[in-house]
């Protein structure tokens, strides 16, 4: 600083206003909003069952990578809530879909690379390999699909899972951090395929339980849920570059357990 | 003025302390060892150049800087006993009411009465109290009868009142306002000057305004404050601030335009003791000069301190010492050939029936330099949409050449008018200024080789090139519409409209855009520039339209134009105060045309004192400049 400051330095807090796990409450509204609008915009190639994926599924990591864990999980699911209610053809079974949209913003809030939280991946771990296996475990053992079909179609979960598990998630919050644009970008591409991996698990596994497809559809999803999932991903890093660096440009405080 | 205070009171309502502000991953101070007392019901005006730090001083006295933003904070900030430090901002809320600058920004509810509403219900006042305190803000601010309506429904001027409402119905002691006429027209700022006014007087409320209008500034603050680069360079009553113009010149300030004629005058030897600030003051001044001795071998009239000034064909005044501004014309202008721009009969009706151009005809030439004004409503953007094929004409003709614009798609004009919007934000969207001023290029299917070399063109134009690889958003708003005007000139366009180009801008930087127009105009453009702001426009436009209600009620050239005062009055414009001071040298004659300072400085230097003439036409339209408007 050219001018040295006369007066006494103070420390800077946030005083009063309402908060979520140190996200200002106004801003885990306007994110569950956004969440919720984005629930009724199709954005992809109808190769599955005759539907698209909403957008809103493209940005579940974001949104926990912005506000952290419980911040994060309370803005998707309460979005995604309202917006399974105005628009239920965009969920197959809605409070499954609530309830993976809560879990892939936990998982993305909880990458940080400092502090306690630092180690929530552990257990978040224990619970997505929990869900592979009653996923694909019930479809090999208990129904008795094949098991490269079983793997060719949880492709996304198992790579989800792992890149989770491996130090790439460590990897991925730097690019976050970056202050080059590329890698801001690269983070929310592979960000969101992880996060989406997990959402897909943990959604698959409750909605395997319920339907029990058989091992014909479990071949057929072996190419489209993967080229869905990258629509999830374009969705992720468009946005998501374009948030990220308005958010740094305004210089608004950021939340305590924010990633970005 | 009797009932202007001239003390402010002696018990302070805001007190800074050594105060300095760093915002987050910023290295220098937005805000550098500030101290100053702000006295209860004094009305306190902030100026200084854009990036000065009147915007983070507003946002310090309710907390907001620091505690919304982070960063480095020193010193002490304490509003109504409170440290702004100590206290959560909603606390602070009940004692401090912000209004921004954009209305549009600030207004969240569906009706007047709920936006009224919604600070009182965050902070839980009673039902029974929000009814009476509504009602009694909506009175305060003119706004009584509109509780139901939307308030999309509401003028750019009303929305404003409706802010300021909202920020009195907490009952505050201090209300601060951000630049809160900026994006308003002349109507809708004299409403809020006058209602911002009455508050300070009737109600005793503490005001703290920043703003670029000096000549208002100049009339009701009872303090100015004027920051530079985030320090407090002076602060005192208006007479002293506004009267020291060379120090407003260094800092980058406009003083009000009696300020700076009588400032040049004296620099020619009138004696003024006191540099007066106001126009009242000016015009007395004039009467009370005492009458310079007529040069030898003057011409009759002269020893009255008449002198005949005419304009010659090149523009330049004659009759005079040394002519004070020389008007540019491009070369090859002339009103002769085909017109860059006819309209014949135009009217246009837009779906919901409103009738808005009510059979408009003229012509712009090329090479001129035309300045369209009137009121918001009067229908400036909807003719000039036309220009641009935005709009079809419900009834006549618009030709851009000799082509009829209803032969023609957006697209086929790109290449032949330009159009640079109020605010450039919303024409930037490229990541890069590069990418931002080959977009149009490329789009139309321009070769690369092209498109390169009229984006490097167009970047050295416009002292881009250092920032080519930048982010436009990134780069200071004047630098932005730098972007914007680079982005046309690529696409070489014959003709350039700038839609309100010195809105939210300061002195310098309104100076940088026009600057820029000149030089256009003097590499042979026409130029068309939509503004409220008349009293920037002499020594760039040579030719006047004003609009009403969706007529041209008069064409002329811009000496005529700004000295029909009547004229100008009926659409609620205001004279630059030069005006004024040149009606009151000498009446509304053709042959006295005086426009500027420099002319009128020159006239009271050449002339002298006593005159004859207009002073009470004058004296009435400052005392329009008084009143405020009629809205309410």
């Amino acid at each position: 600083m050219t001018q040295v400051p006369l007066g006494e330095e103070r420390e800077v807090k946030r005083l009063g206003g309402a908060t979520l796990d140190g996200a200002s409450i106004a801003l885990v509204v306007a994110l569950a909003a956004v969440v919720a609008v984005l629930s009724f915009i199709p954005f992809s190639v109808m190769l599955g069952s005759g539907g698209s994926i909403e957008m809103s599924e493209g940005i579940y990591g974001l949104i926990g990578w912005i506000l952290g864990p419980i911040a994060g999980a309370v803005a998707s699911g309460v979005g995604r809530f309202v917006g399974v209610l105005v628009a239920p053809h965009t969920a197959g079974v809605p409070f499954v879909s609530v309830w993976g949209a809560a879990i892939g913003s936990f998982a993305a809030g909880s990458m940080v690379l400092a502090g306690q939280r630092r180690l929530w991946w552990i257990p978040l771990t224990v619970l997505f390999v929990t869900a592979y296996l009653l996923y694909a475990g019930r479809a090999i053992v208990q129904n008795g699909v094949g098991l490269w079909p079983a793997i060719g179609a949880t492709f996304l979960d198992w790579s989800g899972v792992l890149l989770f598990a491996l130090p790439t998630r460590r990897l991925f919050v730097h690019w976050l951090k970056s202050p080059n644009l590329g890698k801001v970008a690269m983070g929310l591409f592979l960000g969101t395929w992880m996060i989406s991996g997990l959402t897909h698990v943990n959604s698959g596994a409750i909605t395997y339980f319920m339907y029990n497809w058989a091992e014909e559809v479990w071949i057929a999803l072996i190419p489209v849920i993967p080229v869905e999932n990258l629509f999830r991903c374009l969705i992720g890093m468009v946005i998501g570059t374009g948030v990220i660096v308005g958010l740094r440009a305004i210089g608004i405080t950021k939340p305590d357990h924010a990633v970005y | 003025m009797s009932s202007r205070r001239t003390q402010r009171s002696l018990e302070a309502i805001a007190v800074l302390d050594r105060v300095s502000y760093v915002y987050p991953r910023s290295r220098e101070p937005a805000l550098s060892n500030i101290s100053l007392q702000i006295g209860k019901g004094e009305f306190l005006g902030l100026i200084g150049p854009t990036g000065a730090g009147k915007t983070t001083f507003c946002l310090l006295l309710n907390g907001i800087v620091p505690q919304f933003y982070g960063g480095r904070f020193f010193g002490r900030v304490t509003v109504a006993g409170l440290d702004t430090l100590e206290h959560p901002i909603s606390r602070l809320a009940h004692h401090v009411g912000l209004v921004f600058e954009d209305p549009e920004t600030q207004i969240t509810a569906v009706s007047v009465e709920n936006e009224v509403a919604f600070a009182l219900e965050n902070l839980r006042v009673p039902r029974e109290e929000m009814v009476v305190r509504i009602s009694w803000a909506l009175e305060a601010v003119g706004l009584r009868g509109t509780e139901k309506r939307h308030p999309h429904t509401l003028s750019g001027g009303q929305k404003q009142r409706l802010a300021i409402a909202a920020a009195l119905a907490l009952q505050p002691e201090l209300l601060v306002l951000d630049e809160p006429t900026a994006q308003l027209d002349p109507e809708g700022s004299q409403a809020i000057f006058a209602i911002v006014r009455e508050l300070n007087h009737a109600l005793g409320l503490t005001v703290v305004m920043a703003s670029h209008a000096a000549e208002e500034l100049a009339e009701y603050a009872d303090r100015l404050a004027l920051l530079r680069g985030g320090e407090l360079v002076q602060i005192g009553v208006p007479d002293e601030v506004y009267g020291d113009v060379e120090r407003l010149r260094q800092n980058g300030v406009r003083a009000p335009q009696v300020a700076e004629t009588f400032c040049l005058a004296r620099s020619k030897g009138v004696p003024v003791l006191r540099i007066p600030v106001r126009i009242e003051d000016g015009l007395a001044l004039l009467r009370n000069l005492p009458p310079r001795r007529p040069p030898a071998g003057g011409r009759a009239g002269e020893a009255h301190g008449v002198r005949e000034i005419r304009l010659s064909e090149g523009g330049q005044l004659e009759g005079g010492t040394s002519p004070a501004v020389r008007i540019s014309h491009a070369p090859g202008s002339a009103a002769e050939g085909v017109p860059a721009i006819s309209v014949r009969d135009l009217h246009h009706v837009y779906p919901d029936g409103t009738h808005a151009l009510k059979g408009i005809s003229l012509d712009i030439h090329g090479g001129e330099y035309v300045l369209v004004v009137g009121q918001n409503g009067a229908g400036k953007s909807t003719l000039v949409k036309h220009f641009l094929a935005l709009l079809r004409p419900s009834q006549g003709q618009v030709l851009v050449g000799d082509t009829d614009t209803r032969e023609l798609v957006v697209s086929d004009l790109a290449h032949r008018i330009g159009y640079v919007a109020q605010n450039p934000d919303h024409q930037i969207f490229s990541a890069t200024v590069e990418q931002e001023v080959g977009f149009a290029l490329r789009n139309l299917g321009a070769g690369e080789g092209t498109v390169r070399a009229a984006v490097d063109e167009s970047l050295a134009a416009m002292g881009l090139t250092s920032v080519r690889g930048q982010h436009p958003l990134a780069l200071p708003r004047g630098d932005r519409a730098r972007v914007v005007i680079a982005a046309i000139l690529a696409m070489g366009p014959e003709t350039i409209i700038f839609d309100e180009p010195t809105t939210g801008q300061d002195y310098l930087g309104a100076r940088a855009i026009l600057g820029i127009s000149r030089t256009l105009h003097q590499q042979g453009k026409t130029i068309v520039v939509i503004t409220h702001a008349l009293h920037l426009m002499p020594g760039y436009a040579e030719r006047v339209i004003v609009m009403r209600e969706g007529a041209v009620i008069l064409d002329a050239p811009i000496r005529q134009a700004y000295n029909d005062l009547d004229l100008l009055a009926s659409t609620h414009l205001l004279p630059p105060q030069v005006v004024l001071l040149a009606q009151a040298l000498g009446g509304k004659h053709p042959e006295w045309p005086l426009l500027t300072p420099e002319e009128v400085a020159a006239r009271i230097a050449e002339g002298g004192g006593r005159r004859c003439g207009s002073e009470s036409n004058a004296r009435r339209s400052a005392g329009r400049c008084r009143n405020g408007s009629a809205e309410r």
